[in-house]
């Protein structure tokens, strides 16, 4: 037998992988993720299912405009042009359902009209096709015409300095993110609290505290589950984003996006910590299962009203309320990273929560960890906090 | 050289350990032995450090106990425990492992105990599946998995079948035969005194009586009990406090050899010993004085 490998790291790791093995394998946990795994696929392909415009639309066009409107229509994307002799040619086309427009000497043709978006771009079209033509008959040569028609875009001047929400599509990625972190929280804390009252209930903790230490005990635990949740948010990440680039979605998402992600798993960390070494030092004052609910309660409490702060703040990013929810612990890990989604945040603000959170993960895991030293081993009735950390460990 | 010395431990108003000392030598097999709330599980919790004593101290081979020989313990706590929704195999490697195995002796070690207590079919059952016996019978796997260099069992032998009672009994006598202290407290004293070298009797947080089986013994020696062969009543003749049991003589504070020759003379001797105590009746005596 060995004895003299590092054995704090090694019996650390051993829990944390037992808990990775035995929960995160478990049939439950493999269903639960392949069923997650299905509805963000299904969500993710929803646009495109719903959307249903991954044809081209079928345009005919004739005229003297119509090698000007060929090439703005080629350049939009999207359309599948037949050029056609005349417009008579043209309108027997839409008629006979060859084509489902057409554009000839000035007029539209359609069988009953064309959908809002296929109208706005033909409209934007014929436009800047016409000026085109207009300008090409008053003599100008083509780089003239092209000089005249480059336009810069507009700049955006935002005069409340923070902004609101930027786009539906920020407001979305913010909903995302708080429903994200809430359920990243709420799932592995349970777990904690339940593993470490399974542990005491069945008394087999008196056997691991003989050959490993409480906080490597709690630690590989909350490391574990930890792990398995990092796991689980990784795949629905990856098959989110996976689906929306075979669906060609992943473009419209906003720039974003990938930073918001890696940003967000930083503040998930921090919060599990706290969360995690809480609900493992509340978990050891019961002794059975059905009182593992009451201890649990207060931090059920302040995870359900920091979600519920987050989805009132995507609607006012802005305001007093939503800056002190971001930067006050704990509810500021999911309040910052949502805030953050959808408005631009000042460097101080997202620095000062983050050093609070990480204060108070750092008193969590204090406190956790004395709590849990102190109690497992004892059994009986629920113990008082205040008992707990009276008692010597 | 386990040695346990002057434990002293409170709950609250109550006093559960009063200057316990224990000690167990290489090779020795010592026997705990108290009634209900004596001190047994206090005594081995502080031992196996899952409980701190208010003061005394554990000694092992001269120093101080530290953590890292502890994990070479074997221990069994009087409460067991498992995990429910745990494979067998896997769960008796995990406890190899944690007491310092590599993964592969941890394996190798489970399947060899598992296969000694008959569970080899039930190596990849979750522990919630199997009886409560079998469930006994992963509990000692669990304890001996890792070879372990002391043992302390608290009421090992409770809730064992009697083949498990065997194996329990085999793998105690065969770690003190390489050479390690084994303590193991019980209420079945016949397998005290089957197996022990030694005995510790404690009652109220005390040790009432200590040491070797044959010492207890001798030192609680009743009388002398002879039966002869013979026609004749030979109570008168003996000398010292005579009573019969039987066709037998009991015979207190009187000359043995002197007796001896009065026997042989009236007949046959078929029988010339002292009584000697049963370790319960050693107990039992110990804890009513």
């Amino acid at each position: 037998m060995t004895q003299n490998e590092p054995s704090r790291l090694r019996g650390l790791l051993l829990v944390a992988g037992r808990e990775i093995r035995v929960r995160g394998l478990s049939k439950s946990n493999v269903i639960s993720l392949i069923v997650t795994v299905v509805i963000v696929g299904v969500l993710a392909a929803l646009p495109t299912l719903i959307g249903g415009n991954s044809e081209d639309e079928k345009i005919g066009l004739a005229g003297d405009t119509a090698p000007a409107m060929q090439a703005q229509l080629e350049a939009m994307g999207g359309f599948d042009i037949t050029m056609y002799d005349s417009a008579d040619e043209a309108e027997k086309a839409v008629e006979d359902e060859t084509v489902d427009a057409a554009v000839a000497d000035g007029s539209l043709y359609s069988r009953d009209g064309v959908g809002n978006e296929v109208e706005a771009k033909i409209d934007a079209a014929w436009q800047a096709a016409s000026v085109q033509t207009n300008l090409a008959d008053a003599g100008l040569s083509d780089q003239q015409i092209a000089d005249a028609l480059t336009v810069q875009p507009l700049e955006w001047v935002t005069l409340e300095s923070e902004g609101g929400v930027g786009s539906t599509l920020d407001y979305f990625t913010g909903l995302i993110i708080s429903i994200i972190m809430f359920m990243m929280l709420m799932t592995p804390v349970q777990y904690i609290a339940m593993g470490v009252v399974e542990e005491k209930s069945s008394r087999i903790v008196e056997i691991l505290l003989t050959s490993l230490k409480p906080w490597q005990l709690l630690g590989g635990k909350v490391i574990g589950l930890g792990v398995i949740s990092l796991v689980n948010l990784v795949a629905m990440v990856a098959v989110g984003l996976g689906v929306s680039a075979a669906t060609g979605m992943l473009d419209d998402l906003p720039a974003g996006t990938a930073s918001a992600a890696v940003s967000t798993i930083g503040w998930w960390l921090i919060a599990f910590a706290l969360f995690g070494t809480l609900a493992g030092g509340v978990g050891s004052l019961v002794s059975r299962q059905e009182e593992s609910g009451s201890v649990l309660t207060p931090l059920i409490m302040s995870l359900t009203l920091s979600y519920l702060g987050a989805i009132f703040l995507l609607n006012a990013p802005t305001s007093t309320f939503a800056e002190v929810l971001s930067i006050v612990p704990p509810f500021s890990g999911i309040a910052m990273p949502t805030r953050m989604a959808i408005t631009d945040v000042p460097a101080w603000q997202i620095g000062l929560s983050g050093v609070l959170l990480a204060l108070a993960a750092a008193g969590a895991l204090a406190l956790g960890s004395q709590l849990y030293k102190r109690s497992v081993l004892y059994t009986g009735s629920r113990m008082k906090i205040s008992e707990a950390l009276r008692r010597a460990a | 050289m386990l040695e346990i010395k002057d434990l002293h431990k409170r709950f609250g108003d109550t006093v559960a350990l009063d200057g316990v000392s224990l000690s167990a030598a290489p090779g020795e097999v010592v026997g705990f032995v108290g009634a209900n709330g004596a001190g047994k599980t206090t005594t081995m919790r502080i031992a196996m450090g899952v409980l701190a004593a208010d003061s005394g101290q554990i000694v092992y081979n001269g120093a101080p106990l530290g953590v890292e020989q502890r994990r070479r313990f074997g221990y069994m706590p009087s409460e067991r425990g498992l995990y429910p929704k745990m494979k067998t195999g896997e769960q008796v490697a995990y406890f190899g492992e944690l007491h310092g195995m590599t993964k592969a002796e941890a394996k190798r070690s489970a399947a060899e105990l598992l296969e000694q207590l008959n569970l080899t079919d039930r190596m990849g059952d979750f522990v919630q599946d199997l009886s409560l016996g079998n469930q006994q019978r992963v509990q000692l796997a669990v304890s001996l998995v890792h070879d372990p260099e002391v043992l302390i069992l608290d009421e090992p032998f409770s809730g064992l079948d009697p083949i498990a009672v065997d194996v329990m009994g085999n793998a105690l006598r065969d770690r003190a035969a390489a050479g390690a202290p084994v303590i193991f407290s019980s209420h079945q004293l016949d397998l005290i005194e089957r197996l022990c070298d030694s005995v510790s009797i404690i009652g109220n947080g005390r040790i009432i009586a200590s040491g070797s089986v044959d010492e207890l013994k001798a030192k609680e020696v009743k009388q002398l009990r002879i039966s002869v062969d013979a026609d004749e009543d030979l109570t008168a003749k003996f000398t010292g406090t005579v009573t019969r049991d039987g066709d037998d003589y009991l015979i207190e504070d009187g000359d043995d050899q002197e007796a001896l020759r009065i026997a042989a003379a009236a007949g046959r001797v078929t029988r010339f010993a002292y009584d000697q105590p049963t370790i319960a009746e050693i107990f039992r005596e110990a804890v009513t004085r």
